[in-house]
């Protein structure tokens, strides 16, 4: 009997239906006719608000399916009817992925074929995104609907769950802030994938057990406290642990003994840090949202162990200040570091840990012997791919790139390098200009995200990442000189050189007695 | 056909149901009066597994209602005044959904009774009057010949020509039927019901067969020689007593024909005559709808 509810909802909702897919199909379209360089700004206002709109609108029509046979209440006539639970819950699953998620694989199918990728990385990318939906917006929302008896219902308990979603993320954001942020690691991190993925079990699982209590037993009251219950544990996964996720992500490093050599160790002998601009000396930062003022110390760093063309980028640095007693001074994170060795013969700059340290908790220990002890999480990208294309009306596909395209920008000051690519976009990358002729190169742009999901997990607003960087070849101001200038430009090249993680492994580093006020900026 | 047996029912702090029992025989045609409120579309509800009961159990077709599967389900019909059905459909369209979950749904029949109700199959549901609506739910609930029709106040909303084309279908088709009905319009249920019972605040004051319950409700006048007074002792069974002049009318509650000369004179004096004069369902109804409110105040 599914397919026999299935055309009757298909009866029911067939105009919703296509209105939903048209939006997904328009919004798609406005993007493909967007191109990389987004130049007309109607289409690139439309791509911002169609995609949202479209996505807004499926979440209502997946309520309206759910609700063409609502489960609460006491007065609908399907009740009575002889119609198999199961197969009214096999059919809803089954008219939401072909209705809802159907149009929007179409829709992304359609745009990666029309820009040129092909059929395999297009539809694999498509699919990938249908399924991150899934966990993403349909399972939760599916479930969410079944304890709703009408859209009015479920549009005023959507409110009141997106209102104390806000509120728990506001409290949380405070708290964690007081906390320097120790508290919330994982979320925004490289492998915040692996909280999100727990949540998508969590979501599985709840929408698991809510809609089989709904569909079979009615439960109404009881699923309806399960939605709040399991909504407060997804809420509350934020505060998953560091080091067990960052583990899991060790466990799963491509190559796990890559970074084995890699050290890091602490080099006073560099001295401080000496800011070109003197802006960095003695900074004090007043942090945003707070009244409270930070105190920047820089404590300079060797890296050794790495082979050449490897980027070595820092997922978390925890830092520790211990007082003479014993008492903590500071516990927080430390600024990221990326560490570039590009190249046969590269330019070994020097590195700084930046500290940023309340200015109370840093009046209090500046003068005194401290021990600082840095925590880090680390990962090492090897080259795995590079690529050269025109520097200007460049046009290329690169297998782990994407299709990218340059351009001069308007003020005729730097190259636009703009890219697209089905699915995830590279996780590393750096880009420069390069005289093909005189060999001469301007310095590197590096794209580098601790991202390492194995999934692209962005909802908006399609399949296909989108970035791109620009590639300075003129100081307006006149005071910096590049070796690639403008006139070169018809014979230059811009080279992009792809990197791939290769080891996520962890160093300490414990620098027993120093003065904080030795290590503030110059 | 059905059995109910101490059913509660609690929403919140309040009791719809309060240990109700009660049986309904294969093939009569059972009424459930009471006011509104009483807990007759409770009680209908919880046999239909639309809500849980609180406490105690309901069997239909030999089956707990709580457990009840698709396969009693396609041997029930089941109508109601406010049933949602899906608005944007067609009569037709709908009825054809329906058709497949019923193996034993008869399509001339199905065919007959849209004649016979005189409904317009092409219009959408959503544009259907009450009376053309309730109308529909007849025709969805009698084409598979259920063995079992519960009809949940059928009648409320429904102008007197739909009443009569609504009846005239039921009682067309009803056979073998066995009939659940709940109504607080007692003049409709006179001459269909075989059996009554009567709810009041969630709690059944009495079951009986119809011809029972007429058989022993008789409106009774006493003409005295003097004026009437009140006896001192009147017994529970003589109810809405009243006094005009010489006149003496209450309501007997155990009619017996041979009994009630002699019950009357062995309480009151100077009875010059009685006339009992059977009574019609609304008045028996009223009557101990009264007694139950004078009870509870």
């Amino acid at each position: 009997m599914i397919w026999h509810i299935f055309k009757k909802d298909w009866k029911l909702l067939w105009t919703f239906v296509l209105a939903v897919a048209s939006l997904h199909w328009i919004a798609a379209f406005i993007l493909f006719k967007l191109g990389l360089f987004g130049e007309n700004a109607t289409l690139g206002m439309l791509s911002q608000a169609v995609p949202i709109l479209a996505f807004f609108s499926s979440m209502f029509l997946i309520a309206a399916i759910v609700h063409v046979e609502a489960i609460p209440g006491v007065r609908q006539d399907w009740l009575t009817r002889p119609i198999r639970r199961s197969d009214l819950l096999l059919e809803k699953f089954l008219f939401v992925i072909v209705m809802v998620e159907g149009p929007i694989f179409a829709a992304n199918l359609f745009q990666g074929l029309a820009s040129g990728f092909s059929l395999r990385s297009t539809f694999l990318s498509a699919a990938s995104y249908v399924i991150f939906l899934l966990f993403f917006m349909i399972l939760p929302l599916f479930a969410f609907a079944s304890v709703t008896r009408n859209m009015t219902e479920a549009f005023i308990f959507g409110c009141g769950c997106a209102f104390v979603i806000g509120m728990f993320l506001t409290v949380t954001e405070y708290v964690n802030f007081s906390a320097n942020g120790t508290l919330v690691t994982v979320t925004h991190s490289g492998i915040g994938w692996i909280g999100e993925a727990f949540r998508f079990a969590l979501v599985a699982t709840a929408a698991g057990i809510i809609l089989i209590l709904q569909y079979f037993r009615r439960k109404t009251a009881t699923a309806r406290a399960l939605v709040i219950a399991f909504g407060l544990l997804i809420l509350t996964s934020q505060f998953l642990p560091w080091r067990p996720a960052f583990a899991i992500e060790q466990r799963l490093s491509p190559k796990p003994a890559a970074g084995a050599s890699a050290m890091m160790t602490f080099e006073p002998a560099r001295g401080r840090l000496r800011s070109p601009s003197g802006l960095l000396a003695s900074a004090t930062k007043v942090q945003r949202g707070r009244a409270d003022e930070n105190t920047e110390v820089f404590l300079p760093l060797q890296v050794a162990g790495i082979r050449n063309d490897v980027v070595l980028l820092t997922d978390r640095v925890e830092v520790h200040v211990t007082g003479q007693n014993g008492e903590m001074v500071y516990h927080g994170n430390g600024e990221g570091l990326e560490i570039a060795r590009e190249g046969p013969n590269p330019v070994k700059a020097p590195v700084y840990q930046e500290i940023e340290i309340p200015i109370r908790a840093y009046h209090r220990a500046r003068d005194q012997a401290v021990q600082i002890r840095l925590d880090y999480s680390l990962t090492l990208f090897g080259l795995s791919k590079s690529y050269a294309m025109p520097a200007l009306d460049g046009d290329e596909r690169m297998p782990e790139w994407g299709w990218c395209q340059t351009k001069m920008n308007e003020a005729g000051s730097a190259v636009e390098l703009h890219c697209v690519k089905p699915g995830k976009g590279p996780g590393c990358g750096t880009a420069f200009l390069e005289n093909a002729s005189t060999g001469g190169r301007n310095p590197a742009r590096s794209n580098c995200q601790s991202d390492y999901s194995p999934y692209g997990s962005r909802p908006l607003p399609d399949s296909f990442a989108r970035f791109g960087t620009n590639l300075l070849f003129r100081d307006p101001s006149g005071l910096a000189k590049f070796p690639v200038d403008g006139p070169q430009l018809p014979v230059s090249h811009v080279v992009i050189r792809v990197y791939e993680p290769e080891d996520h492994f962890t160093r300490s580093l414990v620098i027993p007695q120093i003065k904080l006020s030795d290590w503030e900026a110059q | 056909m059905i059995h109910v047996e101490n059913l509660w029912k609690k929403f919140g702090r309040f009791d719809a149901l309060r240990g109700l029992s009660f049986d309904v025989p294969e093939g009569s045609a059972f009424a459930l009066i009471g006011a509104n409120g009483a807990g007759k579309t409770t009680t209908i509800k919880v046999l239909m597994n639309i809500i849980e009961p609180t406490r105690g159990s309901a069997t239909l077709l030999g089956v707990d209602s709580r457990k009840i599967s698709p396969r009693q389900l396609a041997q029930v019909g089941y109508v109601s005044e406010n049933q949602d059905m899906p608005s944007r459909l067609t009569v037709e369209e709908y009825v054809a959904y329906l058709r497949p979950f019923y193996p034993t749904w008869d399509r001339d029949l199905e065919a007959s009774i849209a004649r016979q109700l005189r409904l317009p199959l092409e219009r959408k549901i959503g544009d259907l009057s009450h009376g053309m609506r309730m109308k529909m739910a007849l025709m969805c609930a009698l084409p598979y010949r259920p063995k079992l029709l519960i009809l949940d106040e059928p009648f409320s909303g429904l102008d007197p020509l739909v009443r009569d084309e609504f009846m005239e279908g039921l009682l067309e088709q009803a056979g073998e039927m066995t009939i659940l009905l709940s109504s607080h319009e007692l003049g409709e249920i006179d001459g269909v019901a075989t059996h009554v019972a009567f709810l009041d605040e969630g709690k059944l004051l009495f079951q009986e067969s119809m011809n029972e319950l007429t058989g022993r409700f008789r409106e009774v006048r006493v003409t005295l020689e003097i004026e009437a007074a009140r006896p001192a002792q009147v017994p529970n069974e003589w109810m809405h007593m009243r006094t005009i002049g010489n006149v003496l009318t209450f309501v007997d509650t155990r009619f017996d024909e041979n009994e009630l000369n002699e019950r009357i004179r062995s309480r009151i004096e100077g009875v010059r005559g009685v006339e009992a004069q059977p009574m019609a369902l609304r008045s028996i109804f009223t009557t101990l709808a009264r007694a139950a409110r004078d009870r509870a105040a």
